[in-house]
């Protein structure tokens, strides 16, 4: 039971996480005026579209303009943009949680579609596929690292790697990617500069598959050794504190192997507080990835970032912003879950 | 713990040596920028394509050249306010400027240019001529410029060019173009067209034909002389400076980018910033997180409940797509990226200094004082406070890189503010104008190795401040 409700809380808390970002996004924006600018785009669109079409009907031209302001009237009530911005808060929720944003200023989907929710719709998936596949080869590179350096702990070996964690932590991700491009693309052309596919995509499964690999490589190395350091460390003094700990001295005086002491009383203990620091290095890597899909052109939604600043297109980033927050609790709701799995101590209180 | 003795213990380890040796360099070179950049460097003269238009573009370092056997073309500028000589005429004057020019160089220059300022005169204007005496003899006429004559209604004496000077570049100018195709045409007997003799112009005004009658180029090394003659119609007529720019194909220390900017100007300029843009951001988060950290612990209750409540939700808000939403909406300044860093950043620390006060809580140490009748607030800021004070202070070095890479990635997705040059945005001109597919590697490693610097500059710190917080590391 208890269980049930200290998901329900956390769940409740990040509910209210997205809908403080959601007012942060609509308050700004009715603030600044900028909503106000994005539905008379979408009214100018709209009588631009009417206008061909009664110019089919109406010959006259002083008629014509006459029955287009009266639908400009009507549209602007319709819009309640003859309101205060604060009177149209409600309905730029809805149209952010539908992301029912009109349509883009240049940008298109692969498709050719205008519409925002198509053109971030696509991207998603590209997204994900980067930052999972980066987040799972840093998860078990730390959980392989991390735990023997905690067992040498003060050797020379680990104060070396400790170095090179810091190292890491101290890495841009946008640098990185850079850097291994100018390396390993334009020195040494073994890897391609960006892209996810090449031109034109190979056919047939396989092959496909293997020319996405191909594209990801660099992308997701350049995503795991930005992240893999801090998360290393944190297992490393995790474990430590954890193998500092009375029951495993315990687990030792029995003369238990000394695997089964490391995996059953040290890393299964230490699991708990890694997944917490896994949660708090979340959005670190979301940041990451947005950084590194822009430096390889990877055409996922952290590009498309990139792509509306550069176009100035506000609906696009609204969207976007949007959907990474969206992304981001979704995932944390998954740890969190996890974390109440793994943590006995909550289940059985 | 002291401050005396925080920072033996922090200086007793290699990293924190290593950390502190960083951060006085740092802080040395940003006290050297302070007092030698003007402070609206960023729009006079970072973003201001007319300062840097005598500067070769896209050039790499000058060291770089070590590693090639070829001899790179070596930026100069020459400059003359005094004629060297005047040649007495009736009623004309002409006055030589010359300037020689040993050229040593495997190549032609990158580009050529000629600029005249403050002109003044008090009859007609004067007529200035460039020309071009070469190794073997051969002359070329540049080109000639008479000085705009006088408006309706100006007298004289009359000044031109005095905001900003002439300036004509010389390998893409149509004039020099038809200049050199009589050259050739002349002097070396070749019909080139008009067409295919643009882009050549600095090559054949350095070079010879690598075979009779070809149309390759070879550098002719040895001595040039460049004259530019001016024609005076008065003795008080006035040049205020006459330049000759010889293109270069290395530049300065660090090398320049597509605008022609000095790169290393802008990297050094960075070195404030960044520490600016850390420590502040780390400084108000730090007081901010704990002194609400304090005050959740110690007082708990309603107070408590409240701030921890606001700090689950604020500490969950994925911050580099706020970050971006928010600049593109409300504009692109500085002080508003460190605003948003630290409304963000201050629970996440929050939560860490709650967690300490409540063990302080019940200590003996704080019962003792309250017995002594110390108000909450002394007890809180007086005592607690002076127990975790090494804590908060390793907290606040940690949090620095972290705002400095903010940062960075910000300026690097094009929202960086115009008016402070920072790496990230160094990085970013250099990635949207595609010097990462053209390798031009120094415009896009030093910026992103001097972020990594700075990082690791406070990581360092961090780490050497471990046994500070943690006295059992302590040896």
């Amino acid at each position: 039971m208890s269980l049930i409700i200290k998901l329900a809380t956390r769940g409740l808390t990040l509910f209210v996480v997205l809908l403080v970002v959601l007012l942060l996004v609509v308050i700004t924006l009715g603030a600044t005026g900028f909503s106000e600018r994005m539905l008379q785009a979408t009214i100018s669109e709209e009588l631009r579209g009417l206008r061909q079409s009664l110019a089919q009907t109406i010959r006259d031209p002083a008629q014509l303009e006459e029955a287009l302001s009266l639908h400009h009237e009507e549209l602007i009530s319709y819009y309640h943009l003859d309101k205060p911005w604060s009177y149209r808060l409600p309905d730029l929720v809805r149209r952010v949680l539908t992301l029912d944003l009109g349509e883009a200023r240049t940008l298109r989907s692969f498709e050719g579609s205008s519409q925002v929710s198509e053109i971030v719709a696509e991207r998603l998936l590209n997204t994900i596929l980067l930052v999972t596949t980066a987040s799972v080869i840093t998860a078990i590179l730390g959980l392989l690292i991390g735990p023997r350096l905690a067992t040498k702990v003060g050797s020379r070996l680990d104060r070396v790697a400790c170095l090179f964690l810091a190292f890491s932590y101290a890495l841009p991700s946008m640098w990185v990617g850079i850097f291994l491009i100018l390396a390993f693309s334009f020195s040494v052309n073994l890897f391609p500069t960006g892209g996810m596919y090449s031109l034109p995509p190979p056919e047939g499964g396989i092959e496909r598959f293997m020319d996405l690999l191909w594209h990801a490589v660099l992308p997701i190395v350049t995503l795991v050794l930005v992240s893999f350091g801090s998360w290393t460390y944190t297992i490393r003094t995790m474990v430590l504190n954890t193998a500092q700990e009375p029951f495993v001295s315990v687990g030792r005086a029995k003369g238990l192997p000394e695997r089964m002491v490391e995996r059953r009383y040290i890393l299964r203990v230490a699991a708990p507080p890694i997944v917490t620091s896994l949660m708090l290095g979340l959005a670190g890597s979301l940041g990451g990835a947005i950084l590194t899909e822009t430096v390889f052109n990877w055409p996922g939604m952290g590009r498309l970032y990139y792509d509306a600043i550069l176009a100035a297109d506000e609906s696009v980033i609204v969207a976007l912003t949007f959907i990474f927050t969206l992304i981001y609790i979704f995932a944390r709701f998954i740890l969190e879950i996890l974390y109440l799995i793994l943590d006995p101590r909550i289940r059985y209180a | 713990m002291r401050l005396q003795e925080t920072i033996k213990v922090l200086l007793s380890s290699n990293t924190g040596k290593a950390g502190a040796g960083f951060l006085l360099l740092m802080v040395v070179v940003s006290i050297y920028v302070v007092i030698s950049y003007p402070l609206d460097f960023g729009l006079r003269f970072w973003n201001n394509p007319v300062v840097w238009a005598d500067n070769p573009k896209n050039v790499p370092p000058a060291w770089s050249s070590i590693f090639t056997d070829l001899k790179r073309v070596k930026h100069t500028t020459l400059r003359a306010t005094e004629p060297t000589e005047v040649v007495p005429g009736t009623g004309i004057d002409t006055r030589l400027y010359t300037f020689n020019l040993g050229y040593q160089f495997d190549e032609p220059p990158s580009f050529t240019s000629f600029a005249l300022d403050n002109i003044t005169y008090y009859s007609r204007p004067p007529i200035i001529t460039l020309s071009i005496a070469r190794p073997d003899g051969k002359e070329i006429l540049l080109y000639r410029h008479v000085v705009r004559g006088p408006d309706p209604g100006e007298s004289f004496p009359i000044s031109r060019y005095v905001e900003s000077p002439y300036r004509v570049y010389l390998s893409g100018d149509d004039s020099v173009l038809f200049n050199i195709a009589d050259f050739a045409r002349q002097e070396l007997g070749l019909d080139i067209p008009l067409s295919q003799l643009r882009g050549m112009v600095d090559r054949i005004i350095f070079g010879i034909p690598a075979e009779e009658g070809g149309q390759d180029f070879e550098v002719l090394r040895g001595n040039y002389t460049i004259k530019a003659a001016t024609q005076v119609y008065h003795p008080q007529d006035s040049v205020g400076e006459v330049v000759f720019v010889l293109g270069g194909s290395i530049y300065g220390v660090m090398g320049t980018d597509s605008l022609g900017r000095d790169l290393a100007t802008g990297l050094l300029f960075g070195f404030p910033v960044a520490l600016v843009i850390g420590l502040v951001t780390a400084i108000l988060t730090t007081i901010i997180g704990a002194f609400m950290g304090i005050l959740s612990g110690y007082k708990g209750g309603k107070t408590d409940t409240i701030i921890q409540r606001s700090c689950d939700i604020l500490a969950n808000v994925p911050l580099l797509p706020i970050l971006i939403f928010l600049i593109f909406i409300l504009g692109q300044k500085l002080g508003l990226v460190i605003l948003i860093l630290v409304t963000f950043g201050w629970p996440g620390l929050t939560i860490l200094i709650r967690s300490m006060v409540l063990q302080y809580h019940s200590s003996q140490l704080v019962e003792a004082t309250r017995a002594l009748g110390a108000s909450p607030w002394r007890i809180m800021f007086r005592h607690i406070f002076f127990q975790i004070a090494p804590f908060v202070l390793a907290q606040m070095i940690f949090f620095t890189p972290a705002a400095i890479l903010a940062e960075a990635g910000l300026s690097f997705l094009g929202l960086g503010d115009p008016s402070i040059p920072t790496w990230g945005q160094i990085l970013e001109s250099g990635f949207r104008t595609g010097a990462v597919f053209a390798g031009y590697w120094w415009w896009v490693i030093p910026p992103g190795l001097l972020i990594v610097l700075a990082a690791m500059t406070f990581v360092l710190l961090t780490l050497g401040m471990e046994p500070v917080v943690n006295p059992r590391l302590r040896r």
